[in-house]
């Protein structure tokens, strides 16, 4: 599964809009701050090409914990960051997460090996908790995780693991592209081509 | 994590279809599980590859945040380097 072709796209954009707005400010900041405000920066374009999804305004509200970092996201998002920063409905649970968790927990288990005997009660109990001690830690890794349970947390992480690698493989390329730049800085290669070759076909 | 039940019932049930849908779109993400037989996940070991993912990628996206800074550095240079990604970037 990979991100698709719009998000790539409105991340690109959304990023190389960022770096040209804050490059101004990087002369004068130390080496730390310059790497913070370059994470900073990949965050908020992920987020904004996404568009809404618990993740993204969970990911928002986080960044957005900081005073400095919310005149940034505003400056950078406009009008989206309001609204990604609209309380959504309260933080619900899905009465039914429980039972999902449950199924899911059976539907795995049917496809282990139906030889490994059951060890009764304990090993079952065993097994439950460890299944919640990872959930919780699944919720405190994907942004906005915390109100989530069951269906929407995995759903959520899903779409979170994907963005990330997009996010990841935009910043290799970006990178690539400024590097590969050193060599052909006396070269005849035009702008757009070498824009083009970024986002593919 | 105090449990809260909700009065509220949802029409529309997610199906054990939608669900192990969901769950093997998670395994054939993670690096691991396309080396492994997929017959021997559970869902501890789901939710434990999942988190190592995330903060893997969390891992690779700080690297490449600070090779990009240390690149970006060179933009107040005159070097024709600097001149190129400024042209990228007004692009």
């Amino acid at each position: 599964m990979q991100a698709t072709k719009s998000f790539e796209r409105a991340f690109l954009r959304q990023l190389l809009r960022v770096f040209r707005l804050s490059a101004v400010s990087y002369k004068s900041m130390s080496l730390q701050e310059r790497k913070s405000a370059i994470k900073l920066s990949a965050d908020v374009a992920m987020a904004s090409a996404r568009g809404s999804r618990k993740w993204t305004r969970g990911l928002i509200a986080k960044l957005s914990e900081e005073d400095e970092h919310r005149s940034f996201l505003r400056l950078i998002l406009g009008t989206e960051y309001e609204r990604l920063t609209k309380p959504c409905h309260g933080s619900w649970k899905i009465p039914r997460s429980k039972k999902i968790v449950r199924r899911s927990l059976r539907v795995c288990s049917r496809r282990k090996n139906n030889l490994r005997a059951p060890h009764g009660v304990k090993s079952s109990v065993l097994a439950r908790t460890l299944v919640e001690k990872r959930t919780h830690a699944l919720k405190r890794l994907v942004p906005g995780g915390e109100s989530l349970d069951g269906y929407s947390l995995l759903d959520e992480a899903l779409d979170y693991v994907i963005s990330l690698r997009a996010q990841a493989d935009l910043m290799q390329k970006l990178l690539t592209t400024f590097e590969a730049s050193k060599l052909s800085a006396l070269s005849k290669c035009t702008l757009p081509e070498r824009k083009a070759s970024f986002v593919g076909k | 994590m105090p449990v809260e039940m909700s009065s509220r019932r949802s029409s529309s049930r997610i199906s054990d279809e939608e669900i192990s849908e969901l769950i093997s779109k998670l395994q054939s993400l993670l690096p691991e599980s396309r080396r492994r037989s997929m017959s021997r996940a559970s869902a501890a070991k789901l939710l434990k590859e999942t988190c190592s993912y995330i903060k893997s990628l969390h891992r690779e996206v700080d690297d490449l945040s600070d090779r990009l800074s240390d690149l970006m550095s060179t933009m107040d240079s005159g070097s024709p380097q600097a001149e190129i990604i400024r042209s990228i970037l007004r692009s």
